[in-house]
């Protein structure tokens, strides 16, 4: 488990698996080997009206962990991450009279996912509630733990396939955690932070 | 050596005889076959007969010729205890004279080849065991590398945990005298160092998350490369006349990785070079270049 770096690619005038054709053909003219595919899935609870102020639960699998799964609480002032076992799905719809899952809001990113030299790059195409949304980069070095020991570097991998696409800043998630020490659970938050915008926006967020 | 040629040309055509014995054999056996035709297919089949029969006396020819020009041994060889295998009578053991035989070449095989090492090496100062050949100043005897008391290297390596705050080494004693030793680099990564004595015998490095083994290498094309790089520097600060400066000279330089995946390469100024960030530092300078810019 590396430093993962999240990021939109914009799609410009081009159509979702033209994007992801034309980054699959850059990244694999660097190199690249395609190993499988990937998924990234979101799934958002909110709290029923007599339980006291509103609270929303998200719930996210990856299948880079195959065997977690992921929530996250939001109270509003404060959010509580925690990592589970795959049964925390049997349990939530235990709570189905506590927390009610919101129609119409499952989030996806799904697509190939490509290895190269340490790096691990997946082109994830995201649709929310089957609606495509835009495309989701995610470059990850697995050698190194500390993202503030190999955000530059990153960078420069980030920016020979992406171009200039590229932020010169970290993802502000990362950008206070650059000194701690990477966990799963981090790249989750960065996919919740795109897929809350992705859902707000109301067409193609370019 | 011209009867060892001739016994060799006597063993050839003898060979070359069998296998021709055995075609005409073969081709009598078979009689008749489709390639020989429908008209006159016995004269043919009689003809190659012929042929494969004059061949067969050639060869017979050769073979008495060759062994003709081979001189008689002067008396019996002289084949030491091994003779006396030839008396065993049990199934098993009669195949012992074939190994016997085998392990007699590999011996001198080894024999050749470690004399043109030895001369090789000679040439060359990698001397793992230092030897003063002066004999008008005798030197007091040197202190061995390789057989020294458990405190000397705990010393050592408690020194050298001293020396560098952000090195946590942790020691683990499989063989007495010979400490493994588990050098974590900050978080960037981890080596296990074994040592001979006060000799560094072996480093591996690894990431974090990975096992202590000495023997697997890590599945991290980054850190492959830096086992490299260390097993070159390794050899290049041993010094068998000061062994303890061999070690802190080797740690000193190891201790510059803490800066391997933030520091650019000094000559191209690049992170990345095909994908792996400057896996190499300058043994004198510390400086950090990719391994093709160095």
């Amino acid at each position: 488990m590396g430093v993962t770096i999240l990021q939109q690619f914009p799609i410009e005038n081009r159509t979702g698996p033209a994007t992801i054709e034309l980054l699959t053909k850059r990244i694999s003219a660097l190199g690249a080997v395609q190993q499988g595919h990937f998924l990234v899935d979101c799934e958002t609870y909110s709290s029923v009206a007599n339980l006291g102020p509103p609270r929303t639960v998200h719930v996210l699998h990856n299948s880079e962990q195959p065997a977690s799964c992921f929530s996250i609480l939001d109270t509003g002032t404060k959010t509580i991450p925690l990592a589970a076992d795959g049964l925390f799905d049997l349990l939530m719809l235990k709570m189905n009279y506590f927390y009610q899952a919101k129609k119409q809001t499952k989030a996806e990113s799904k697509g190939p996912r490509f290895e190269i030299g340490d790096f691990c790059v997946k082109l994830g195409t995201v649709t929310v509630s089957q609606n495509f949304k835009g495309i989701l980069v995610e470059v990850e070095y697995r050698p190194c733990v500390v993202p503030g020991m190999c955000w530059e570097l990153i960078r420069e991998f980030m920016q020979g396939v992406l171009g200039s696409s590229v932020q010169s800043n970290p993802p502000p998630y990362l950008a206070t955690r650059m000194q701690e020490n990477y966990t799963p659970i981090d790249t989750i938050h960065q996919y919740l932070e795109h897929f809350t915008m992705f859902r707000k926006s109301p067409g193609m967020r370019t | 050596m011209t009867d060892l040629e001739q016994l060799q040309t006597a063993l050839h055509s003898l060979k070359v005889l069998r296998s021709n014995v055995g075609i005409a054999f073969e081709s009598v056996s078979n009689g008749l076959r489709a390639d020989h035709g429908e008209d006159g297919k016995e004269n043919k089949f009689i003809l190659e007969l012929q042929e494969l029969l004059s061949t067969v006396n050639n060869n017979l020819r050769d073979v008495e010729g060759a062994v003709s020009n081979l001189s008689i041994p002067p008396g019996p060889f002289a084949l030491g205890n091994t003779i006396y295998l030839s008396q065993e009578v049990t199934q098993e053991r009669q195949s012992l004279y074939v190994q016997l035989v085998n392990s007699y070449k590999w011996t001198d095989k080894i024999r050749d080849y470690s004399a043109l090492a030895g001369n090789i090496l000679a040439s060359n100062s990698v001397n793992k065991t230092y030897k003063t050949f002066s004999t008008t100043k005798r030197r007091k005897t040197q202190t061995s590398t390789h057989n020294v008391p458990p405190e000397v290297i705990e010393n050592l390596i408690t020194g050298i945990d001293r020396l560098f705050p952000d090195v946590t080494i942790t020691a683990s004693r499989p063989f007495v005298p010979n400490p493994v030793i588990q050098a974590s680099l900050s978080r960037v990564l981890k080596a296990v160092i074994a040592f001979k004595g006060l000799m560094i015998e072996w480093v591996v490095v690894k990431a974090h998350s990975e096992s202590n083994d000495l023997w697997t290498e890590s599945r991290y094309k980054v850190f492959k490369k830096v086992t490299e790089n260390c097993h070159a520097a390794m050899c290049h600060f041993h010094s068998p006349t000061m062994p303890e400066l061999a070690v802190k000279s080797f740690m000193h330089w190891f201790h510059s990785y803490n800066t391997l995946f933030s520091n650019p390469c000094k000559r191209c100024g690049n992170y990345l070079y095909s994908n792996l960030p400057p896996t190499w530092r300058d043994l004198r300078t510390l400086e950090p270049y990719h391994e093709e810019c160095k």
